[in-house]
């Protein structure tokens, strides 16, 4: 009987305590600065343009290979405005596969590929997912 | 008004009444329960999540009503009908005040135990037109646990009708002016609550329910509405025990300042929070020791009680030996648990 | 029992692979007479991705990815002896800063798992509320990883020649605040089970194994030493900076449900011991060594043993040079421990069966991998 009795006090106890739920739509989770969400690129405030140079290593490294990545010409190094030769054209990321294991990060030669604090992904289709790199907008790093 | 137009309406009035209650405590329930696990519960629905309950029982309403393949069809379709009807039943006769009752019966503590016994059939019926492995092991569970748990559980309320004099609801809680059969009947008050926990399966007695073993056990093939009825059910019963237990032990709507009804829904929600705690509480039981429980302890125990009740009638003692008495035997009884459990 | 014309038959029931109580996706075959058991047939492989194989196909840094998925519940646990496997093959010393951190984080992954078993356990026995407990106090352990690793579950932390960041610049207060409150929630943990009468009858004599025959059926981790053998591979094949630090091993004697219950809870204090020592010991310096660009290991094999919340968990990795691993094979100590089931499980009531596979603390990810 006495255990009995301590468990029932410990759950009157805890029952006077202050939840520690959140009502979560409504309140948002306190994100730390390394919260690893869905990868983005950034954005080169200086230039106008992507960090990124299309140069695949993600697309390489990455365990579930979620990641596409074309590459193309810079339009902006003949005016001189950018010293980069070559420029990301396409960068795609397969949402619904991807685990968000941050080797992209990692592997990343020009820094151009950071974590966002991304993680809301529900939604009703399949295609859904796929579009939902939208969301992933560039952050911008660097700028006047 | 002719007599018969009273009739149907007072009992109206009184499943009226049962069934709010009911939406009230699952809501409760919910509640209480998520505050001691240090969460807030349901939240979304109109105040602090008031109407989640009549939103869940919409829920249910619309839900795709399944018969399985293998299920005996009409047994199934009955079975909820069998456990809904017989608790709804009871309530005729559970005065909430002197005026406030649908039918006092000479014989109403006799009644409600008589009829709340068929319940048992339902459920066992519903394990087995289910068709499935678990739910037959439920109910197999379930048939044993509440036709042994019932004994203890009469018993128990027969030193009560003892000291009353009479199975008569309202002449109980007029014989306890003045002083609450909970002194004079600690031992009965605690086989009550523990024999109504088992019957109610609910934790630690939920062994024919239980989610962890038998995932649900008589009502796993059950969705929609109908086991919707099942759920509804329990928590009736949940009411209407712990209703009984204020009338019997503590003496209804007898109360000073207050008026009656409130007295009474005071005492009832007590009882009805205790077992909440306990269901947040408590791990559940095995079946043996479960059968062990009821035989070896809460029997004797009632037997015991029964037998102090008598001498303290036939002798006529003074009241406070009567209460000596028992809480001896109950110290003695949890004394002699603890040894034999820990030998 | 009396003669009985009653002809009665052997029930088959499945539990599993969809059962809320088989944590995971294990299916057990039951035969049952009555509530007894009569015999069990564990089926695994319901959660089989072929981690072993996939490894092969990827690069040596990626393979951390995978293994996290192993043992999801003691992610940084498992990333722990892969590395170690590879430092050894390629040769690389590992800063002391980065051990002590290896050490702090994946100690504090060891009480989240073990908090974890605490609840599943609970559930298993029927209480709602120690899962709740339990959660309340792995969600904070959670957040200081979501602000060291950048990860919840799957960490992905650990690098060859140390780890992927430093500890955050707040991570002491962090810490420091973690503690008590750690500390105070195993308390509430304890005073609500392990006293409980229920609890008691339900677990002291129920799935018992004797210290030999586990030995035989090769249990590791807390399954062993609630058995009475005090075998822990942090002081047994010191490692890491565990020789640095203090703790106790502690062991149980009589090898049931209780005692692997109550041995976890105690590990949680000892876990809690050595995350204190981390704190105050641990040294200034770089976080991740001198390590290749590209790695390469030299042809060899390596086998290296950590000891896991559940046990032994072993890598043995081959390599024939490259970049990609030859053979990464893991001795996933759930898998090994789950043999012993049948063995525990003969002649219990259905209600104990759920126990016992709750008291040994699989994870179906490991089992399966």
């Amino acid at each position: 009987m006495l255990g009995m009795l301590k468990g029932l006090m410990t759950t009157m106890q805890s029952h006077f305590r202050k939840p520690v739920t959140i009502q979560y739509p409504d309140e948002r989770p306190d994100l730390p600065p390394r919260y690893a969400g869905f990868p983005g690129l950034i954005w080169d405030a200086n230039v106008g343009e992507p960090f990124c140079t299309g140069c695949q290593v993600c697309a390489r490294f990455c365990p579930t290979q979620c990641i596409y990545v074309t590459m193309k010409d810079n339009p902006k190094v003949g005016d001189g405005t950018s010293k980069r030769r070559k420029i990301v054209d396409e960068f795609e990321l397969n949402v619904s596969c991807c685990t968000q294991c941050a080797v992209c990060v990692e592997v990343c030669n020009f820094d151009a590929i950071e974590m966002t604090h991304t993680f809301e992904m529900a939604s009703y289709s399949r295609e859904q997912v796929m579009n939902l790199q939208d969301m992933l907008s560039m952050k911008e790093k660097g700028g006047p | 008004m002719p007599e018969w137009v009273e009739s149907i309406i007072r009992v109206a009035i009184a499943i009226g009444f049962v069934l709010t209650t009911v939406l009230v405590l699952i809501w409760l329930e919910r509640k209480v329960i998520g505050h001691i696990q240090q969460r807030l519960g349901p939240m979304r629905t109109g105040f602090h999540g008031f109407l989640q309950s009549p939103a869940d029982a919409v829920k249910l309403l619309v839900k795709e009503d399944i018969i399985p393949a293998a299920a005996d069809r009409w047994a199934f379709q009955l079975a909820p009908a069998l456990v809904f009807v017989p608790i709804f039943l009871t309530v005729v006769s559970i005065p909430f005040t002197r005026t406030l009752v649908v039918r006092n019966l000479d014989l109403g503590l006799f009644y409600v135990f008589a009829i709340s016994s068929i319940s048992i059939v339902g459920i066992v019926m519903a394990g087995w037109a289910s068709g499935n492995k678990y739910a037959l092991l439920g109910s197999v569970r379930a048939g044993a646990q509440m036709v042994s748990y019932e004994i203890p559980l009469v018993f128990s309320i027969l030193g009560v009708a003892m000291v009353a004099g009479s199975l008569n609801l309202e002449t109980i809680v007029d014989a306890q002016r003045g002083l609450w059969y909970i002194v004079l009947q600690p031992v009965g008050m605690f086989i009550f609550l523990v024999a109504s926990l088992a019957e109610l399966n609910r934790t630690p007695f939920d062994i024919p329910v239980a989610e962890s073993e038998v995932v649900g056990g008589p009502y796993v093939e059950y969705s929609g509405i109908r086991w919707g009825v099942f759920f509804l059910s329990e928590y009736a019963n949940t009411f209407i025990i712990s209703a009984l237990a204020a009338v019997v032990f503590l003496a209804g709507w007898r109360g000073p300042l207050l008026p009656g009804w409130l007295w009474f829904l005071i005492k009832t929600y007590a009882i009805i929070l205790i077992i909440f705690w306990f269901r947040a509480t408590l791990p559940r039981l095995r079946i043996d020791q479960l059968m062990t429980f009821a035989w070896k302890l809460l029997l004797p125990l009632a037997f015991v009680n029964l037998l102090i009740t008598g001498l303290y009638l036939v002798y006529d003692w003074p009241r406070w030996i009567l209460f000596v008495a028992s809480v001896a035997v109950l110290a003695v009884a949890s004394r002699l648990v603890y040894v034999v459990g820990r030998a | 029992m009396a003669e009985s014309r009653l002809e009665t038959v052997d029930m088959f029931i499945n539990m599993g692979p969809q059962h809320p109580s088989t944590h995971g996706v294990f299916r057990m075959v039951l035969t049952i007479d009555g509530e007894q058991i009569v015999d069990m047939k564990p089926h695994i492989g319901y959660l089989h991705r072929g981690v072993e194989k996939l490894a092969e196909g990827l690069r040596y840094r990626e393979v951390t990815v995978l293994l996290d998925r192993t043992d999801y519940l003691a992610a940084l646990n498992n990333e722990l002896p892969y590395v170690m496997a590879l430092e050894k093959l390629l040769d690389v010393k590992v800063p002391e800063r980065a051990e002590y951190i290896r050490v702090l984080v994946c100690e504090l992954n060891r009480i989240a798992s073990h908090l974890m078993f605490y609840g599943a356990f609970g559930a298993d026995a029927g209480a709602t509320t120690p899962f709740m407990y339990a959660f309340r106090d792995r969600e904070e352990i959670q957040h200081f990883f979501e602000a060291v690793t950048g990860g919840r579950l799957m960490h992905n932390y650990f690098r060859v020649g140390g780890v992927r960041y430093d500890l955050p610049e707040d991570w002491r207060e962090r810490l420091t605040k973690l503690i008590p409150h750690l500390r105070k929630g195993i308390v509430d943990c304890e005073r609500l089970l392990s006293d409980n009468e229920i609890f008691l009858n339900r677990t002291i004599g129920v799935g018992q194994i004797s210290a030999a025959d586990a030995i035989d059926y090769g249990l590791t981790g807390p399954n062993l030493r609630a058995c009475g053998v005090r075998l822990d591979l942090r002081r047994d094949q010191p490692y890491s900076v565990y020789p640095k630090l203090e703790f106790d091993v502690p062991t149980r004697s009589r090898g049931d449900c209780y005692d692997r219950y109550l041995l976890r809870v105690e590990e949680m204090r000892q876990s809690l011991r050595i995350v204190e020592q981390c704190l105050e010991q641990m040294p200034d310096g770089p976080s991740l060594g001198e390590v290749p660009r590209v790695i390469r290991p030299k042809e060899g094999e390596v086998y290296v043993g950590t000891e896991n919340p559940r046990g032994e968990y072993g890598i043995y990795l081959v390599s024939r040079g490259g970049d990609y691993p030859y053979r990464v094979k893991v001795r996933a100590p759930s898998f090994c421990n789950l043999m012993a089931l049948n063995e525990m499980m003969r002649g219990c009531y259905i209600a104990d069966c759920v126990l016992i596979l709750g008291s040994i603390d699989i994870v179906l990810g490991e089992v399966d991998r």
